[in-house]
């Protein structure tokens, strides 16, 4: 599914969004002497130069047990760039279906069929509900990630970003995943172009970062044979840069993945960010091991969230933000990424399902005197962003 | 002097009328001008149509104040000399921005003529042009004083809150370069005075200045504006559909030269309470974390992380303390109030025998019942049937408590229960040992002088305690110093303390509003705690509060004991805090983050593991 040459069509706003050029990286005394001691002196140097650092460097990073060091570091790179800042939003998800063909091992949401228990579908009238339930409040996004739902047409897509436009025209659509894209493309026989542009005209303003699990193919085709490939999965983003759209991208870490494995997908976004600097974060996702097949896999602890957290800031160099994603983390370990590496809590996240749905025991919902305050008492500055990293509001 | 331009309408001037003249070099203009002028660079900072916010350049907006309406305006309308369904174009004045893209939109949607043809006239000239079938835009003062001829008079802002219920805003402060602090201050000052003083305005103008007029950049405002620039952008309209306010200053304070102190504590040199104060108040969390490391090294150097299994026997929940932050206690008569019984006890024990477990940490509430025969007996039991199982039991709170059920001084009690088999005591009760802040969330426990007295007189007998600080109940950084303070000074005395043990205040079902009881407050507590306490030897993760994911990054910033398996925990779980894990999730956790883990006894040594099965704490648990 190669496409036709797109020229670089830069439709969204160009308004000023908060900097992102770093500054220098300046080692403290401490990160250098203890960097040293774990036997990354060398690399902790490198990062202080500016210099990329690659796959061996990557590896190495994972291999170092010492986490307050990683994070030292990781937390001088995204001090570089943004000082205290630490951003988040207000946004809410609309999971409109979790009817999936897709057979994902490590997935507590999807159901096979319409039908099947705990499966749904929403009507545009409940999806839009949502929706008009946050008429009075600062809402600046809607999430939309859904199962890969074979009973639904094209314009049943078309339809609803549609609907959701014209009931709040300010709100910005990140929708559909790369996989998503790929099995419209396929199902509804459309070029990666012809879908995104679409969507666009619709009123999709930029994708979610969701789907790229893993990208190597051997731990690919155990945790979801069926899914687009990562070439697929890469191509559909390069599309979406192509033409102006910015997007997401994440790494499902914690499985079956060997550290090799996650260097390899850390090098691959990082490679198509050379060629089109078209995402804006990195959101590693911690896997879950509820109410899946995985379920006698133990979780990755927290050693290891924070560990990839703060090495995903060092490796990949071209992307301006690295995510913590609160509901699959726990509040409490969000909170304290914020020194190793994160410069980004999810927002007040709404009505999420997926995580929940595999023994998340985070609540539903943070409110954003919850979400400023976590910022603050970790002695960091809460800037409220939209989904292009304006400011939106005083914190 | 900073150049600004400003509007000179009456509806600017709360914005304007204050505005330092030794801070601003003003120039007053209308919008379209103002804007103008920014657009030129000939000013750096502009009260202007968020029109040419959306079109003119990449323009940042300072948080706050607007000019906008949330309803009718009375001084943004569309005019005109016959009813609108008659006009066949509309002439847009060349004063406004804003107000002719609002124009257009509402043309298109709510007014429901899309069809009229539109065109530009000059500056000023909006209400001549508004003849026969033509109608016109008309702003700011000229629209308030308008001739009789124009029967047709539109407020737009109205028509805006009933089509989208959201508040209009027509100008912002907006600006290119980055701000000064100061600079962006001085103008909320001005607004701040200006707003005061509507209620001084003109008669004339009262009305509109304090009800028509709404000055609050707030959320409603900021949604309306945003609302605004989706329609504009869609509208091809305006070129940039979204904005940016100035962000705030990217520093926080800036530290004060820490770097010192922390080298200071890196080698166990002694900090005072002032030193302690800077690093809560200006060390940062990374720094603290590799400064606190590099003394746990210091003091320990393997590569093992210690843990305990334990069980805790909670004997009665009976306690006439009620301090506020505890959702455990349960008056006597109460029907969950419960003693246990021996039987109860010694089924507990023998499964904590049976998992391998050398402990037992016994604690209770209160009882008014409970004197030192109780205690006595228990203690004399419990060495008979489960002689290897050690004693960890009784707070000082519960101490003091025998001292006055039984008549009994302190040493007379001490010495009596050690006779009967007491070990060690657990160093729970001392919350914050500031006498200010235990009268607030703990009113009927022991001073800080009685706390600490009876860990004294226990030291100096040989029995071992832990010492512990709950924070996070609204005590200032000053009280936790003071706290360390006091338990460094005791520790100089009998350095009977074996570790220090920090969680923090966990709300549910309790009557305290909490402080800061957030996860990097843990860390950077525990970070100090270990520079701080140059006498203590270990420092505790204690995971229950936190999760062990944290507890994990404060093996690297502090802490070299991974606390224990409780096969029973009652007090903090009754508070809601949901972390539970069994001997096979606390090693893999010491283990993930690095470490070797190894069974201690209270004391910290390191225990030999009797070979056979592990058994699960946990399991043990629900039993």
């Amino acid at each position: 599914m190669t496409d036709v040459e797109v020229s670089h069509i830069p439709k969204t706003s160009t308004a000023p969004r908060c900097v992102t050029r770093s500054g220098p990286v300046v080692l403290p005394r401490l990160v250098r002497q203890r960097a040293m001691a774990v036997g990354i002196g060398d690399l902790a140097e490198r990062v202080a130069a500016g210099e990329r650092l690659d796959a061996g460097d990557a590896r190495r990073l994972f291999e170092v047990d010492d986490v307050a060091v990683l994070g030292a570091l990781a937390n001088q790179v995204r001090e570089a760039r943004f000082g205290d800042l630490t951003f988040f939003n207000r946004n809410l998800h609309v999971n409109a279906t979790n009817v999936c063909e897709a057979s994902c091992i490590f997935c507590s949401f999807a159901r096979l069929k319409t039908g099947d228990q705990g499966a749904y579908t929403m009507a545009l009238d409940e999806a839009l509900g949502r929706i008009r339930a946050q008429r009075d409040r600062l809402v600046t996004e809607v999430h939309i990630v859904n199962g890969l739902n074979p009973d639904l047409p094209w314009a049943w897509y078309l339809d609803l970003i549609a609907a959701i436009r014209a009931e709040r025209p300010d709100l910005h659509i990140k929708a559909f995943t790369a996989v998503e894209i790929h099995y419209f493309a396929e199902k509804f026989g459309k070029s990666y172009v012809e879908v995104l542009t679409e969507l666009r005209a619709a009123g999709v303003g930029s994708l979610p970062g969701g789907g790229a699990e893993i990208f190597h193919p051997r731990a690919r085709r155990k945790l979801c044979h069926d899914k687009v490939d990562a070439d697929g999965w890469l191509e559909v983003h390069r599309v979406a840069h192509r033409l102006g759209m910015r997007t997401n991208c994440t790494m499902l870490f914690g499985s079956i993945e060997t550290m090799d494995e996650r260097v390899d997908h850390l090098l691959r976004l990082r490679t198509l960010q050379d060629e089109t600097g078209g995402f804006q974060t990195f959101i590693p996702l911690k896997f879950h091991n509820e109410n899946n097949r995985l379920r006698r896999l133990p979780e990755p602890t927290g050693n290891d969230c924070l560990r990839t957290l703060a090495v995903s800031r060092l490796v990949l160099d071209n992307i301006d933000h690295i995510k913590a994603y609160w509901i699959m983390l726990g509040i409490k370990l969000a909170q304290a990424s914020l020194w190793f590496g994160v410069d980004d809590l999810d927002g007040t996240v709404k009505e999420e399902k997926i995580y929940h749905m595999a023994g998340a025991s985070t609540p539903q919902e943070l409110t954003r005197a919850d979400l400023v305050g976590l910022i603050r008492a970790a002695g960091r500055i809460p800037v409220e962003r939209d989904t292009l990293y304006h400011v939106v509001a005083e914190a | 002097m900073t150049p600004i331009a400003c509007v000179g309408y009456t509806n600017a001037w709360p914005l304007t009328r204050h505005l330092d003249r030794s801070v601003f070099a003003i120039r007053e203009a209308v919008p379209s001008e103002a804007a103008r002028l920014l657009r030129s660079g000939e000013v750096e900072l502009g009260l202007i149509p968020v029109a040419a916010l959306l079109s003119d350049g990449d323009y940042e907006v300072v948080p706050g104040v607007c000019i906008g309406c949330d309803g009718p305006v009375t001084s943004v309308l569309l005019v005109g000399e016959t009813p609108i369904e008659e006009w066949e174009s509309v002439a847009l004045d060349g004063e406004s921005r804003s107000s002719v893209v609002l124009a257009q939109i509402l043309l298109r949607g709510p007014l429901g003529r899309p069809d009229l043809k539109v065109f530009p006239v000059d500056p000023g000239s909006g209400r001549f042009w508004a003849q026969g079938r033509t109608g016109a835009v008309v702003i700011g003062d000229a629209a308030r004083n308008l001739p009789d001829r124009l029967i047709t008079r539109i407020d737009l802002g109205e028509v805006w809150k009933s089509w989208t219920g959201l508040p209009f805003v027509f100008a912002v402060w907006a600006g290119r370069v980055p701000l000064a602090p100061e600079v962006m201050a001085s103008l909320r000052d001005a607004a701040v005075r200006g707003l005061a003083d509507r209620v001084s305005a003109p008669e004339a103008d009262r009305t509109y200045l304090t009800e028509h007029l709404r000055y609050e950049l707030d959320d409603r405002a900021l949604m309306g504006l945003r609302r605004f620039a989706a329609l504009a952008y869609a509208a091809g309209l305006v070129t940039r559909e979204s904005f940016s306010l100035y962000p705030p200053p990217r520093r926080l304070q800036k530290p004060l030269d820490v770097d010192s102190l922390l080298a200071k504590g890196a080698e166990g040199g002694r900090l005072s309470p002032a030193e302690g104060l800077r690093l809560f108040e200006h060390g940062r969390i990374d720094e603290l974390g590799l400064a606190a490391h590099q003394r746990r090294l210091a003091l320990h150097p393997g590569p093992e992380v210690t843990y305990i299994l334990s069980r805790n026997i909670n004997y009665t929940n009976v306690c006439v303390t009620a301090c506020k932050f505890c959702a455990f206690y349960r008056p006597k008569n109460h029907p969950e109030a419960y003693v246990l019984s021996r039987e109860q006890i010694a089924q507990k024990l023998t499964e904590l025998v049976n998992a391998g477990g050398v402990e037992t940490l016994l604690q209770g509430g209160l009882h008014r019942e409970l004197g030192i025969e109780y205690y006595e007996d228990l203690f004399r039991w419990m060495k008979s049937e489960f002689p290897t199982v050690s004693l960890h039991a009784l707070s000082p709170e519960e101490v003091f408590h025998i001292m006055g059920v039984s008549s009994l001084s302190m040493d007379a009690t001490l010495d009596r229960l050690v006779a009967a088999g007491l070990d060690s005591i657990p160093g729970g009760g001392a919350e914050v040992l500031v006498d200010e802040v235990r009268k607030r969330i703990a009113p009927l426990k022991c001073t800080s002088d009685e706390w600490l007295e009876v860990m004294r007189r226990a030291h100096r007998r040989g029995l071992r305690s832990s010492a512990t600080l709950m924070f996070g109940v609204g005590e200032t950084l000053a009280d936790r110093v003071e706290h360390l303070e006091r338990l460094r000074q005791l520790q100089d005395e009998y350095a009977g303390f074996t570790a220090f043990i920090c969680w923090t205040f966990v709300p549910d079902n309790t009557y305290v509003t909490p402080g800061d009881n957030s996860a990097a407050a843990w860390l950077r507590t525990n970070a100090i705690a270990r520079l701080y306490l140059d006498n203590f030897q270990n420092i505790q993760a204690s995971w229950v509060t936190q999760g062990p994911g944290v507890a994990q990054a404060s093996l690297y910033m502090g802490c070299n004991d991974f606390g224990s398996v409780m096969m029973e925990e009652n007090v903090v779980s009754a508070a809601g805090s949901t972390y539970a894990l069994d001997i096979t999730e606390v090693e893999r956790h010491i283990r993930d983050a690095g470490f070797v883990p190894v069974r201690r006894n209270m004391r910290y040594d390191h225990l030999e593991l009797r070979a056979g099965p592990r058994r699960s704490g946990g399991a043990e648990a629900s039993l």
